[in-house]
């Protein structure tokens, strides 16, 4: 009978675009997360554990700067600006340090070595923050509702939707229309090529594994205001953003974004419909599509 | 000759004799160190000898800890019976999940496994009447001589034992030396007359069943079985034992076995943080013993 009710919930355009919206807010910070996993994976084939736990440095490091300078749009921005920097120095420095020496060795060492710092930052967070839950309030100028064709919505998730697509455009630019952004795509088809153009295939491993992570922790410092934060937060981002790096292809950055907001509708209706079968759902999508379509919706065949 | 057969005549004794110098605290670390090592091996199959890195691969485990707790608990099975049942069990799955994965390489069988470790995870987590859901299941109940936990150490140990001897069979007969040549190269032994996708099928459910031998003697040494044994995070237990005791060697999973459960029930011990400093130490290992522990040992003797 739930179930019945719930579809009925669907006849009603209100919930339906109430439902639409929520699930667009959620796919665009899903893509910046999955954008980021998938670029690092495009260019160096590392799968980063860690990609979850650097989201949710990102938020923690959010969190105190609001904590700090107050409930000011200003200083939330700064925050969040303040979360993608040290994200990105963060994950040059974890490159340099670690990465950049095991590139030739077997793919299980990267992944031990970013599964541990999964470990680490999954306990330093708990140190420096405590084990409790933690939640950041909306910035007071996008608090409140807006009501678009009478259905209300938060402006808050309005101004995410605003900023993933503005997020989309710049890395569009940023990949396929600058000459840094033609080398990435080379390393993603060929490094030992792009090496021996004489490019410096080493640095840009390391930015675009800073620019990976960075991504994380902007969206994990712009999701303060809509996620609970607390030290499990990284396992269920992780797992969303492998999900959507599946379904769209790995390495493919469309595919992130046609990825995310799938998943992003997927978990809105899916909820809605019925909730115990919605956290199944995708990894038996994730399931089907490996076996039939490995590749996923927009990569490119091995 | 007499050498060896002496040092192995004094490795017998200790342990035999090892249960009776330590605390029941001690037994149980023994326990935990037979299983593991043997659930290693299994793993090592994959890996090492098949080439085949299943980053999902406590799926197997945790399905084999389940089944024997199923079977005691909801159909009324006696310890012994589903022990040897849950293996059966697991290599079933094995053999599922590894008709699926065989036809893919590298990332995406790895992702594929991952996909399954967490369908089964959320299904678990969900079918509350039959798994417990979030509890897990307790109070499995053993009798006899294995009730007591010197007596289950003893069964543990012969049947480690026992599938180490099989395993040991197994990857220096025909099979084996098949399995390491398609891991070499796939298109020569196809070449060759070797039908590679059998003998890799075949491996799945041989690993499958022993890390389900392995997953239903933890069950019983615990009592329970918890959802989290099947979580993705519990897959990087038999990666870590393996690289940390070397890949390329049959008994070095056992030995990473061992220094893995001695290193965190001595972290454990020591300080509430103890995955910050596995995962620093996992780091380490990683980039400063690359062919783990038995490729140090093997490098002094030469």
């Amino acid at each position: 009978m739930a179930f019945l009710s719930a579809f009925e919930l669907l006849n009603d355009p209100v919930v339906v675009i109430r439902q639409l919206m929520a699930g667009l807010a959620n796919g665009m910070l899903l893509f910046l997360v999955a954008a980021g996993l998938s670029l690092i994976f495009g260019v160096s084939r590392i799968i980063n554990f860690a990609h979850g736990a650097v989201f949710m440095l990102g938020a923690y490091i959010a969190l105190t700067i609001v904590n700090a300078a107050g409930q000011s749009t200003g200083a939330f921005f700064l925050a969040v600006l303040i979360s993608t920097g040290f994200t990105f120095l963060f994950g040059m420095a974890f490159e340099v340090l670690c990465l950049r020496r095991i590139y030739r060795s077997p793919q299980t060492f990267q992944l031990l070595v970013t599964f541990g710092l999964v470990l680490i930052l999954g306990d330093a967070v708990k140190l420096v923050w405590g084990p409790e839950e933690n939640s950041v309030g909306v910035p007071p100028d996008l608090e409140g509702i807006v009501r678009p064709f009478g259905v209300s919505f938060p402006v808050y998730r309005l101004m995410l939707i605003g900023v993933g697509i503005a997020m989309c455009a710049a890395l569009w630019i940023l990949l396929y229309r600058s000459r840094w952004g033609m080398l990435v795509r080379a390393a993603t088809a060929d490094r030992q090529m792009l090496q021996a153009l004489g490019i410096d295939v080493r640095r840009l491993f390391t930015v675009v594994f800073g620019l990976g992570t960075g991504l994380a922790g902007f969206a994990g410092g712009l999701a303060t205001p809509v996620m609970s934060i607390g030290p499990a937060l990284h396992a269920q981002v992780l797992i969303d953003a492998f999900v959507v790096v599946v379904i769209g292809g790995m390495g493919s950055i469309p595919g992130a974004l046609v990825g995310a907001l799938l998943v992003g509708q997927a978990n809105a209706f899916g909820t809605l419909i019925y909730p115990s079968l919605s956290i199944i759902f995708p990894f038996l999508v994730m399931t089907v599509l490996l076996i039939v379509r490995p590749r996923g919706l927009l990569g490119k065949p091995e | 000759m007499i050498r060896q057969v002496i040092a192995a005549l004094i490795c017998l004794a200790v342990v035999l004799a090892a249960p009776f110098a330590v605390s029941d605290f001690w037994v149980f670390i023994f326990i935990e160190m037979l299983v593991f090592g043997l659930y290693a091996v299994s793993f090592n199959l994959l890996l090492g000898y098949g080439g085949m890195l299943a980053f999902g691969y406590a799926v197997f485990f945790g399905i084999g800890a389940y089944a024997c707790a199923i079977l005691i608990k909801r159909f009324g099975f006696d310890a012994l019976s589903a022990t040897l049942l849950a293996p059966l069990v697991t290599a079933v799955a094995g053999a599922i999940i590894g008709y699926f994965c065989v036809g893919l390489t590298g990332t995406y069988l790895g992702m594929l496994t991952f996909a399954f470790q967490m369908l089964v995870y959320t299904v678990v987590l969900k079918s509350y009447d039959f798994t417990g859901g979030d509890d897990g299941l307790s109070g499995l109940k053993i009798s006899g001589f294995a009730a007591a936990p010197r007596g289950f150490y003893y069964v543990t140990l012969a049947v480690v034992a026992l599938s180490l001897v099989v395993l040991w069979r197994l990857v220096h007969s025909p099979f084996g030396l098949a399995l390491r040549a398609q891991r070499g190269n796939a298109p020569r032994s196809l070449a060759l007359g070797i039908n590679v996708s059998l003998h890799r099928w075949a491996t799945f459910v041989i690993a499958a069943f022993f890390a389900g031998l392995a997953g239903a003697l933890f069950a019983l040494a615990n009592h329970s079985v918890f959802p989290g044994w099947l979580n993705w995070t519990a897959s990087a237990t038999p990666i870590m034992m393996t690289i940390l005791g070397g890949m390329h060697s049959f008994i070095g999973p056992v030995v990473g076995s061992i220094i893995y459960v001695l290193m965190q029930s001595w972290l454990t011990g020591q300080t509430e943080y103890w995955a910050l400093f596995l995962g620093i130490a996992i780091i380490l290992l990683v980039m400063l013993l690359p062919n783990g522990v038995m490729g140090l040992w093997r490098n002094s003797q030469t």
